[in-house]
């Protein structure tokens, strides 16, 4: 069975887990204990291993959707499940502390996926309080990875529709930067 | 201390404005606007949908009429830049609603199938940033073509080629992305060249598959 993995990333209470489950078709494996950082992001629980979810297509295919672990004192599983992944979703809640220097952080560590996949940058909770305007993100983008033109969007995970046009538009990327050769390599499947 | 909208609305149009229809006026103004960055603002006043007001220094604008509903073929009666600067308050209450979305659908309508009057022959466009898809009503043929954009640079039918569109729809992709200033252009870029793609390639387009699996 052919199979495509794509991460979603980001820190905690970027709505990793919730935007998986708009997206799954099977009912989310979720690996959640409680949150013993409640003076960082105010969630009862968080992700301690990774949720899981998948997108049929066909009896032989599937995309499979992994959320990972936001601390860094998980970033074992990171180091694990990027190797074999085509591509991410990078969340970023626009309500943190630091969203910039959040998502520039995330996309420092998973570099290499860029490299030879794509990333595409969604930040979430725009609408809950006022943070940076997109134009930021991206210009934060151009300044720490000059050249790189990451996709970054506003984007609700609770929200089906957008989360479909934000995994379109990342493998339309992914499929567009090999077509022009862009990636570095084409180890992920 | 802002302006009140209906008070700027009510305010009656110049007679001497001649009438027109669809937005090319309108794209015209404001790409000026753009190209310029001088501190004006923008009215436009549109039969059946009231006042259009542009507050190009905070981006926004504010119109009655959703652009779900945006009138392809609306009826200008007016049209007028309003000399402001840079510390007068905004043109309405913000935040308003965000200028790219109503770029977006006017670039798009704005030139029917032809090409915005400020672009040239000869010229291949990149993209310099991805416009906010998850805002912008857009088709799957869309997000193919800026994907290309962001990779590569094409002019209007190497795009269409590239992404196996029509040309016309290519060019009302290059008119609104241009019109919303995220695309650079150049007539000395040189063409891209893109991996020959077999049919048996084109089918395996995983971007293809989950699109159709998706409904979109």
């Amino acid at each position: 069975m052919a199979e495509h993995v794509i991460l979603f990333a980001g820190p905690m209470g970027a709505g990793k887990t919730t935007a998986i489950e708009s997206l799954s078709e099977i009912e989310v494996v979720r690996t959640e204990a409680n949150n013993s950082e409640r003076h960082i992001v105010d969630k009862a629980t968080t992700t301690v291993a990774l949720d899981y979810g998948e997108i049929l297509i066909g009896a032989q295919e599937k995309v499979r959707l992994y959320g990972i672990p936001g601390q860094q004192r998980f970033d074992f599983m990171w180091t694990i499940l990027k190797k074999r992944a085509k591509g991410m979703v990078l969340l970023v809640n626009s309500d943190a502390p630091d969203p910039i220097g959040e998502m520039t952080f995330f996309l420092e560590e998973f570099r290499e996926l860029y490299d030879r996949g794509g990333v595409v940058v969604g930040i979430t909770r725009s609408d809950v309080m006022p943070g940076p305007a997109l134009a930021e993100f991206s210009d934060a983008l151009e300044r720490t990875n000059p050249g790189l033109l990451i996709p970054v969007f506003t984007v609700d995970p609770r929200e089906a529709d957008q989360m479909q046009n934000v995994l379109l538009a990342l493998i339309a990327n992914i499929e567009m930067r090999a077509a022009f050769g862009m990636l570095a390599t084409t180890g992920a499947s | 201390m802002t302006i009140d909208i209906d008070q700027v609305a009510a305010k009656s149009a110049p007679p001497e404005f001649p009438v027109t229809i669809g937005w090319t006026q309108a794209a015209m103004a404001i790409s000026s606007v753009l190209a310029l960055n001088t501190p004006v603002h923008l009215r436009m006043d549109i039969e059946m949908h009231g006042a259009l007001l542009i507050d190009f220094r905070h981006h926004a604008f504010s119109w009655s009429t959703p652009l779900e509903y945006f009138p392809v073929d609306a009826v200008h009666t007016h049209l007028e830049t309003v000399p402001t600067s840079p510390d007068a308050p905004p043109y309405f209450e913000l935040p308003g609603q965000d200028l790219d979305g109503l770029l977006w659908v006017m670039g798009l309508n704005a030139f029917g199938d032809g090409a915005a009057f400020w672009l040239s022959p000869n010229e291949r466009y990149r993209l310099i940033r991805w416009p906010n898809l998850t805002r912008h009503s857009h088709n799957m043929s869309h997000v193919k073509m800026i994907a290309v954009l962001g990779n590569a640079n094409a002019s209007t039918a190497e795009l269409a080629a590239f992404a196996g569109v029509e040309e016309p729809e290519a060019q009302r992709l290059i008119n609104a992305l241009s019109l919303m200033g995220i695309l650079s252009r150049s007539s000395e870029a040189p063409a891209a060249t893109m991996a020959p793609q077999t049919a048996a390639a084109k089918r395996q387009s995983l971007f293809g598959r989950l699109r159709k699996r998706l409904g979109r």
